[in-house]
């Protein structure tokens, strides 16, 4: 628990600014919302006040703002936000320290590189989508009892445990400047599945990010995950793949699992070079 | 209008229908990028180092200036080919994918303020700034094409100002002015941290430096390889800017004199374009005048040819 300096002076109201967005494609517009400082809250319970209230700091009657949460702890990801213009999980975002650093207001806003569905909710299928792309798992389908796995060294468990952390949030693609927002409308007239084909095979060859960068090491780096590890190197050195990084690094700076990010993506360079020397010269 | 309206009802179905093709672009794009990074290092940055180095060496003074470009126009007719294949071709592959990389990211160092984010940010200005500077750098002295009617036209223009059998007078000539020089200390200064980032860069990207702490000690080297690099440059620049009048009057003497030895020793080929001939000076100084007559303009002639230098410039536009 945080420690709570009853002493210190405290304001009356908190004054939250909202970027809403009543839906998929809409035009996003601000909102200010106002509630009772309490002490200790953090932004979902934030949110939830402003839910509950469902009045706009002029005093009009607005639709609840949406967002998304899921653990309460940061580690499902679900609740990454724009929280004072750093991506950032809303669970572990604490008010009292957020007004320290802007004690005039909070603001909100969706995370940016993906489509908004409403509010503060967004569709990370992407994100998702690049994990498969790079077959981050382990290959064993249990049909058979293939006995105890390979001994892993002390070492390789802990390069490869800070990876194991990643919880798909999404901070380190939203802070990336190569990671550009892809968001696609459904035609008239178009089927649900021509739709998801159609946003796989946008997906596919934009960057895969370097979560899933990271995650293909991880699971390279396994004693039974290495038996993939030639066609996750062929994902990462196809179409949107380890070659679309810029060096900006800004992945590991807001990675809130601190997992070494560029490590991976260093790693991931190194192996797709003699990955691609290799297949030259072994063809 | 007529097309395109009727364009949505009868495709919009079958670009739905099937997986778009991927362009080539993309398909190939790990390649590219690899032999980008590659042609930044090997040929473009090692030649920018010893260009930069031997431009250097002109403080010291004009023979060891003049000698060194000797060196490098020793191929003679080779030589456009050399530079074509080397140094133009790599650049233009180098600039065109780089446009084309800074168009795949969208900066926003503004809202995450870290330094490798602005180091980033920078790494693409610098490229662009660098694109453009280069571009003229090499229109302002080189000229580009080697092809006769190119170079009298460019000449016309103000460009192609520099004469490689008189490196030195025609070089400190050019960057007379306010304009040129502070041009190509902002393109210098741009093309070294292009170089000295994109080495940094480069080793994460082939794999050289993984750890933060490796990254961080390449860091250091590249911040020193950039910082002695930018000290060279910055020698280079004085040195073709600082020469006066005066100077460049003296400067020409001793490259022709120099000119008359190397012709006749057979070190460099005898190219007339690659000259600055002062009209007023007649045939003196042409391959083909005789060493004797040209033995005796240069007695009497010095003092005219500082007359004429500030009147006939070789660009004739006096920038």
């Amino acid at each position: 628990m945080i420690a709570f300096d009853a002493s210190q002076k405290r304001p009356e109201f908190i004054k939250v600014r909202i970027r809403r967005q009543d839906g998929p494609g809409e035009k996003p517009y601000w909102e200010l919302h106002q509630i009772t400082y309490e002490p200790e809250l953090n932004v979902i319970s934030v949110l939830q006040r402003i839910a509950s209230q469902a009045t706009n700091s002029d005093g009009k009657k607005v639709a609840p703002v949406t967002w998304d949460c899921g653990c309460l702890e940061e580690v499902c990801g679900s609740c990454t936000m724009q929280i004072n213009g750093r991506v950032r999980q809303s669970c572990s975002a604490l008010v009292d320290r957020l007004l320290e650093d802007n004690e005039d207001e909070l603001v909100l806003e969706p995370m940016s590189k993906f489509p908004v569905i409403r509010d503060l909710m967004v569709d990370r299928q992407r994100l998702f989508r690049a994990l498969e792309r790079v077959k981050a798992w382990v290959p064993v389908d249990s049909y058979y009892n293939l006995g105890p796995g390979e001994r892993q060294l002390r070492d390789t468990q802990e390069q490869n445990y800070p990876l194991s952390q990643c919880m798909s949030c999404g901070c380190c693609v939203d802070a990336c400047p190569q990671y550009k927002k892809i968001e696609l409308k459904k035609e008239a007239g178009e089927t649900d599945e021509a739709f998801e084909a159609r946003k796989e095979a946008a997906y596919d060859e934009s960057f895969v990010g370097p979560h899933a960068i990271s995650q293909a090491m991880l699971f390279n780096n396994h004693p039974t995950g290495k038996a993939l590890a030639g066609e996750r190197l062929e994902a990462l050195t196809g179409p949107g793949g380890i070659q679309a990084c810029g060096n900006a690094q800004n992945c590991v700076a807001v990675c809130p699992k601190e997992i070494p990010l560029t490590t991976s993506i260093g790693r991931a360079g190194r192996a797709a070079t003699m990955y691609k020397i290799k297949k030259f010269f072994d063809k | 209008m007529a097309v395109l309206q009727r364009v949505p009802t009868s495709t919009a179905k079958t670009v739905t229908d099937n997986t778009p093709e991927t362009s080539f672009f993309l398909r190939n794009e790990f390649l590219i990028r690899r032999v980008h990074s590659l042609l930044g290092i090997v040929p473009l940055g090692l030649y920018m180092v010893v260009h930069l180095t031997t431009n250097a060496s002109f403080l010291t003074g004009t023979e060891t200036f003049q000698r060194a470009v000797y060196l490098i126009h020793s191929p003679g007719e080779l030589l456009p080919v050399i530079e074509w294949a080397l140094i133009f071709a790599p650049l233009v592959f180098h600039a065109a994918i780089g446009i084309w990389i800074s168009k795949t990211g969208r900066d926003n160092s503004q809202q995450y303020k870290f330094t490798s984010n602005r180091r980033y940010m920078l790494q693409r200005v610098t490229g662009v700034v660098a694109l453009v500077f280069l571009f003229f750098h090499i229109l302002h002295l080189h000229g580009w094409f080697h092809a006769e009617f190119w170079i009298d036209g460019v000449r016309a223009l103000g460009f192609a100002n520099f004469r490689p059998y008189n490196a030195g007078s025609t070089l400190a000539m050019a960057m007379n002015g306010y304009i040129w020089p502070t041009f190509y200390l902002i393109g210098v200064l741009s093309c070294v941290y292009h170089l000295a980032n994109g080495l940094w860069t480069a080793g994460i990207t082939w794999g050289l430096w993984i750890s933060p702490a490796g990254q961080g000690r390449a860091s250091k080297i590249c911040v020193a390889f950039g910082a002695i690099l930018a000290v060279i440059s910055l020698t280079a620049w004085w040195a073709a800017v600082a020469p006066g009048d005066k100077d460049i009057a003296e400067m020409k003497k001793v490259e022709d004199r120099m000119h008359k030895v190397a012709l006749e020793a057979g070190f460099i080929a005898d190219m007339p374009e690659k000259q600055w001939v002062i009209e007023s000076e007649g045939e003196s100084n042409s391959s083909d005048a005789k060493a004797d007559d040209s033995a005796k303009s240069d007695d009497d002639g010095g003092e005219k040819e500082a007359e004429n230098l500030e009147l006939s410039s070789p660009d004739g536009s006096g920038l």
